[in-house]
């Protein structure tokens, strides 16, 4: 049920008086709508992102990055360079340290024969439909400040979110449903920053989802009685605009009309999309999902192909928060359980989207701030620290090219040896495959043109399909 | 290829020249012969593009042994046999993002190895040939006589009034100005505002709060023809004005009650400083004066000891700049910020892009930025806590100096005293752990166990516990010049920059004598008549809170990439007014409020003048997300008018924040939304909702955002439902009477009664709320309440 239907069963009560009844139906106002869908630069490949963030640091030399010398030279001396020391702790600071091999085995996969360890045997199925970026690189080693780095290209001073920049350049498809929505169960790295709007209007800011009772804040309707808030509600209208009839049509008067229709709309509309009563037992099953639960990156990917499906823009999903994550420093074992918990649910989303023919328009990036150093310490160390020289990231769908490998690595996944990318060029190929240029995408705050992608950023030209 | 494997060539060399191989001795035959095969193809054909006659890129030279051995702008870059001292290295290692060569593309793994070992063996060179010379490139430099040209440098004229045709219209000076360009354009202004409209206009805009039903009699029914002029004196007098005005400047100095640091330490003297701005507000500092307590407040003579602490205090804004990561944090970043802060609220100018680089617009160089920078490394900045570090230090203490030291020398004392008592405890309990095995042993061992503990406790809490109130607040350091950072990067240092003032605004150094950091030196820079930018800046705030827009309507830039004013000649007749006034913010808001200008409807005739560029009518504004909130509580009787103090905060000596685990609190008051508690890395979800200010950065103009959000918060969050329960529950206790009632709801609400045809219209509403849905009385006006609180004519002043 929409607003209109709503007043039109008012008209039996009589409650609404008959000079405002032309008025209450009219067509509203062309407001100056924020959100509204706006066109991009160039025709897009992608029509929307689902942005998986892995939390702590995922280590790219026991998943996506295959070198096959880390497991011949295990517990090799290996002199560090006196810089990278700055990602030890204060006790771990000798300079020499020990390769440690992975903790999974690697195997080439799919028609492509990309190699993927065994820590995401199910993603790894899916090799001929992921783009690896074996040579993503970060500006800081640090949690807080990367994580920031890689989801506003700033890894010190508050920026706007991607999905920001994404809601602010293409608008929103769905007026009863947030542009950029953001899935997360925990508060992560930089908290609330890294979904925030910043500089860029309000309304850009992205949505925290909290798997839930309530996903989206105040969508339950207060009150008891449906009918009640519809008689409010159409009093309020009918009000409003005796009120906007008095003040010569202002548009800022009138689109706060309309988001009392909206934010009706998404009352049934946001409930609906996070409503899995109509996702049957085969869908359950196939993304690892027990009927009823909230919990776990299973239900989080279900919702974001739902989303997707209601044309939200950007769709985020954190799978933890700022700990119990990937940060494994202790033990890389720690690795398996957070792997266990997204590695189905990806590659069912993997498929879902394309299944239902989605995968196409729809952009799949998998992230995370940074990777794990390939050395560590001793040479008894079980886990790995941090390590922002060099890490994978990969995508799928949405106009990238399937089943590659893109830039390398040493030997030994120290440091990048071809084609780097910094995260200012996966935000520049991100606009890119939505049809946006990342130099033109500009929002003027404080006296200059500022951007997602700073005064950097290269698409990938190579990626894309 | 790996690093580990050493290149043959090279072990043989180092086997023949042992491990003393020097400079001179690495210019051996095997090592001139790795150069030559292994370093100089790679030199030719990669670097000296750049690095050569033609270009001087980072004014290095690598076509000669004497061209990198003076190094570059920033430093030496081979240090002979230290690869990871030398920046060389760094550059193609590809290791730091920041310096990477060549720029496009890493050299091959054995390139780079090859590098690595050339240094270690000495760097061996034999191009001791003078590389050939052309003429260095001419340096751009900021051309700043043609700067100053620019309007907002130029010196603040006070302008002759225009002559005007309809001088009945004037009411003061402010409206010649107006009107003169509504002549010129053939606009005619808006009608006046309605009494009604012009005092909720009035209140809200002095207080941010509504007129009481009362106040609306009072003002409507008053003939007197300075009716006005006393109501702004009331509302300037209300302590209710500096909570209003000094959020304005909160929002400018991007108050917050954390510190922005990746675990967001709490600040909990941070409100003290809020406090001092609201006061200050309140008191009518000369604005003057407060800009140079807020910089230098501590060095700044004051009589007695209530003043020193108050300008301690002030002091604050300085101290509230953001902190970074952990540990140490980034201070380059924190310094950053307090430029970037200061330069936007006192000067409206960016000063921060010549951190890194010459500003490309305005007329700031790199010097100027690292002129204002040693200041601020010449000062002592608080440490809030941070992971790794997580107590505060170098809070300022607000105690007499005297009783100062008395007071630490007395704690000092005592922490010697719990010193012995604590090593006689500790050799006690090993005395008794030593005594042979016996029935009683365990028993003494546990009392003299907890007899140690027990003291090392009490050590603790003495030394914690806090013995004089602090500020965070500044102090000052050793001072000294600044090195220009290249690039922006702290590592990599230029020469010294002399502290001093923005050489466009004059570039006055520090005079010889001065002994301090220059805060002082620079709040008089800042508060000098003479400085075209601070009082017109100042005033363009004012008049944007006032008519919704400044005249120049970028307030935080003046410089050439803001908009310029659209009544220069306004804008500096009230900057001139300003100063005469003696910087006096009150007699400001009289001259605005009295103006005829300020006191138009808000609807304008669009023809004549559609973006109101003339001033013609009154901007419709929506309300703020304070004034939004607080009024909600005032209505509903609930606004607790307490002032706000320190927030509840976990006590100091239990914080442990990370980033893994950073703090987080929400603290609940009804206090008005001044003083509630704002972090940095999580906004406050109401102010968040409604376009509260940003923690992390000034915020000059609040954005107006419509989103559904918004209207779900309005529909179904227990607040707004609790508000129209209560403001339900008020009126029915003061009119008991229904048409009295609504109409005491409209006068609450609006400032005005409601129209025969509203109450038709919601006396049907009740009726059918009674009949149809057989709601009792409070649930019915609970109803209405919502209706009227969701209005429209609630969110929006005319």
């Amino acid at each position: 049920m929409n607003r209109r239907t709503a007043i039109r069963s008012l008209l039996g009560s009589s409650l609404v008086l008959p000079g405002l009844l032309s008025e209450l139906l009219a067509a509203p106002p062309a407001p100056d709508d924020p959100l509204a869908p706006k066109p991009p630069h160039f025709a897009p490949k992608a029509k929307r992102v689902i942005f998986l963030h892995m939390s702590g640091g995922v280590s790219h030399v026991d998943s996506f990055d295959y070198k096959p010398k880390l497991f011949t030279d295990h517990n090799q001396p290996y002199q560090v360079p006196k810089k990278m020391l700055d990602a030890f702790a204060k006790e771990n600071r000798s300079e020499v340290k020990y390769y440690k091999k992975p903790g999974w085995e690697f195997k080439q996969r799919g028609q492509s024969g990309l190699w993927i360890s065994e820590l995401f045997p199910k993603v790894a199925a899916c090799a001929d439909d992921l783009c690896l970026v074996r040579s993503m690189f970060s500006d800081n080693a640090d949690h807080a400040q990367a994580t920031l780095g890689i989801h506003t290209g700033s890894v010190s001073f508050t920026r706007p979110s991607m999905g920001s920049w994404v809601s602010y350049g293409l608008g929103s498809e769905n007026a009863n449903l947030p542009g950029f929505m953001v899935i997360a169960p925990a508060l992560p790295y930089s908290g609330a920053q890294l979904w925030s709007a910043d500089f860029l209007p309000g309304c850009h800011q992205g949505t925290h989802v909290v798997p839930g009772p309530e996903p989206v804040p105040n969508i339950k309707r207060r009150l008891a009685d449906p009918e009640l808030q519809d008689m409010e509600l159409s009093m309020a209208t009918a009000f409003n605009r005796r009120h906007l009839a008095s003040r010569g049509a202002d548009p800022q008067l009138a689109a706060r009309i309309r988001s009392f229709e909206t934010a009706f709309g998404m009352q049934a509309a946001a409930p609906e999309a996070f409503d899995l009563a109509g996702e049957n037992d085969a869908t359950h099953e196939f993304y690892g999902l027990p009927r009823g639960s909230t919990k776990g990156f299973a239900w989080q990917c279900l919702i974001a192909r739902r989303l997707a499906e209601r044309g939200v823009r950007f769709i985020e999903l954190i799978d933890t928060g700022a700990s119990g994550n990937w940060d494994a420093h202790g033990n890389m074992e720690e690795h398996a359980p957070l792997a266990r918990n997204v590695d189905q649910p990806i590659a069912a989303l993997l498929a879902d989207l394309k299944q239902r023919g989605m995968l196409a328009d729809t952009l799949v990036v998998w992230a995370t701030e940074f990777g794990r150093t390939p050395f560590n310490t001793a040479k008894d160390a079980k886990g790995r620290e941090h390590h922002a020289q060099a890490f994978t990231c990969w995508m799928a769908g949405g106009g990238v090219r399937g089943g590659m490998a893109h830039g390398e690595t040493d030997d030994y996944g120290n440091t990048i040896v071809r084609d780097g990318v910094h995260f200012h060029d996966l935000h520049a190929t991100i606009l890119h495959l939505l049809g946006l240029d990342h130099t033109r995408l500009t929002y003027r705050h404080g006296g200059r043109d500022y951007r997602l992608t700073d005064v950097s950023g290269t698409v990938i030209q190579q990626i894309l399909a | 290829m790996s690093l580990q494997i050493p290149n043959f060539a090279v072990s043989l060399a180092l086997c023949l020249l042992g491990p003393a191989a020097g400079a001179v001795e690495a210019d051996s035959a095997a090592g001139l012969e790795f150069f030559e095969s292994r370093i100089r193809p790679v030199l030719a054909e990669v670097c000296v593009e750049c690095h050569g006659a033609k270009k001087q890129k980072g004014d290095l030279r690598l076509d000669s042994r004497a061209g990198w051995m003076k190094g570059g702008a920033s430093g030496a870059v081979i240090v002979p046999g230290k690869p990871d001292d030398s920046l060389l290295v760094t550059a193609v290692r590809y290791w730091d993002k920041d310096l990477q060569m060549p720029p496009k593309k890493a050299l091959e793994a054995q390139a780079v190895n090859d590098f690595i070992e050339w240094v270690k063996l000495g760097a061996p060179d034999p191009r001791n040939e003078a590389p050939p010379v052309e003429p260095a490139q001419p340096v751009v430099a900021i051309d700043f006589e043609k700067g100053r040209q620019h309007w907002a440098f130029l010196p603040v004229q006070r302008p002759p009034l225009p002559a005007v045709q309809d001088r009945a219209w004037v009411h003061n000076d402010v409206d010649f100005f107006t009107l003169d360009r509504m002549e010129k354009a053939g606009a005619k202004p808006a009608p006046d505002a309605d009494r009604r409209t012009l005092l909720r206009r009035a209140t809200y805009d002095l207080t941010g709060l509504p007129p009481t039903p009362v106040e609306v009699e009072a003002f409507v029914s008053d003939p007197a023809p300075d009716a006005f002029a006393r109501v702004v004196d009331r509302l300037l007098a209300s302590p209710r004005y500096g909570e209003r005005w000094g959020r304005h400047w909160l929002d400018v100095a991007r108050y917050a009650d954390t510190c922005g640091n990746a675990s967001d330490y709490p600040v909990p003297q941070a409100f003290k400083y809020r406090n001092y701005v609201l006061q200050a507000f309140n008191d009518d500092l000369p604005f003057d004066q407060f800009v140079r307590e807020q910089l230098a407040g501590d060095l700044l003579p004051s009589a007695a000891e209530p003043e020193r602490q108050r300008r301690i205090v002030a002091t604050g804004y300085l101290a509230m700049a953001r902190h970074f990561a952990g540990g140490d944090g980034e201070p380059h970043l924190t310094l950053d910020d307090v430029i970037d802060n200061l330069s936007h609220a006192f000067l409206g100018l960016s000063v921060n892009c010549a951190r890194c680089h010459d500003h490309k617009f305005d007329p700031i160089s790199s010097r100027d930025y690292y002129a204002l920078y040693g200041i601020f490394s010449s000062t002592t900045f608080p440490h809030p806590g941070s992971e790794g570090k997580n107590r505060p230090a170098n809070l300022v203490p607000l105690v007499p100096k005297a009783e100062l030291e008395s007071l630490d020398k007395a704690r000092a004392e005592q922490l010697v005293a719990l010193e012995v008592e604590k090593k006689a405890a500790d050799e006690a309990k090993a005395a008794v752990e030593k005594e042979p095995e016996s029935p009683e042993k365990k028993a003494r061992v546990d009392a003299a166990a907890k007899a140690a503990a027990e003291v090392r406790e009490r050590r603790q809490r003495v030394s914690e516990t806090p013995l004089y109130p602090l500020a965070y607040a500044v102090s000052e350091h050793a001072p000294a010049n600044a090195r220009l950072q290249v690039r922006g990067d702290p590592k990599r240092l230029g020469e010294e920059v002399p502290r001093g003032f923005l050489q466009v605004l004059g570039g006055q150094p520090l005079p010889r004598e001065s002994t301090g950091s220059g805060r002082l030196e620079l709040a008089q820079w800042i508060t000098d008549p003479a400085n075209p930018l601070t009082a017109r800046v100042f005033v363009n705030r004012l008049w944007q809170q006032h008519f919704g827009r400044g005249l120049v309507a970028t307030p935080n830039d003046f410089g050439t990439r803001g908009q310029p004013p659209s009544h220069p000649e306004l804008l500096d007749f009230l900057a001139a007014r300003f100063v005469e006034s003696g910087w006096s913010v009150k007699a400001l808001h009289r001259l605005l409020l009295l103006s005829h200008t300020w006191q138009l409807a808000s609807s304008g005739d669009p023809a004549a003048d559609p973006t109101n560029a003339l001033w013609t009518h009154a901007e419709r504004r929506r309300l703020d997300a304070e004034a939004i909130r607080d009024t909600m509580l005032f209505v509903s009787g609930d606004l607790d008018f307490t002032p706000g103090g320190e927030h509840p905060f976990p006590a100091v000596t239990t914080w442990g924040f990370t980033q893994h685990n950073q703090f987080f609190a929400l603290y609940d008051t009804r206090q008005r939304a001044v003083y509630q508690m704002q972090q940095r890395l999580r906004k406050h979800p109401f102010l968040a909702l409604f376009d509260g200010a940003d923690t992390n950065s000034s915020t000059a103009v609040r954005a107006t955002s419509t989103t559904p959000l918004q209207s779900l918060f309005a529909m179904n969050d227990p607040f707004g439902h609790e508000r129209a329960t209560r403001l339900a529950a008020q009126l029915t206790a003061l009119a008991p009477e229904e048409p009295k009632r609504l109409e005491l709801a409209f006068f609450t609400l609006y400032a005005r009664p409601p129209q025969p045809e509203e109450t038709a219209m919601f006396t049907a509403y009740l009726a059918q709320l009674r009949e149809k849905k057989q709601l009792p009385p409070e649930q019915a006006w609970a109803s209405l309440a919502r209706v009227l609180l969701g209005a429209n004519e609630f969110l929006y002043l005319d």
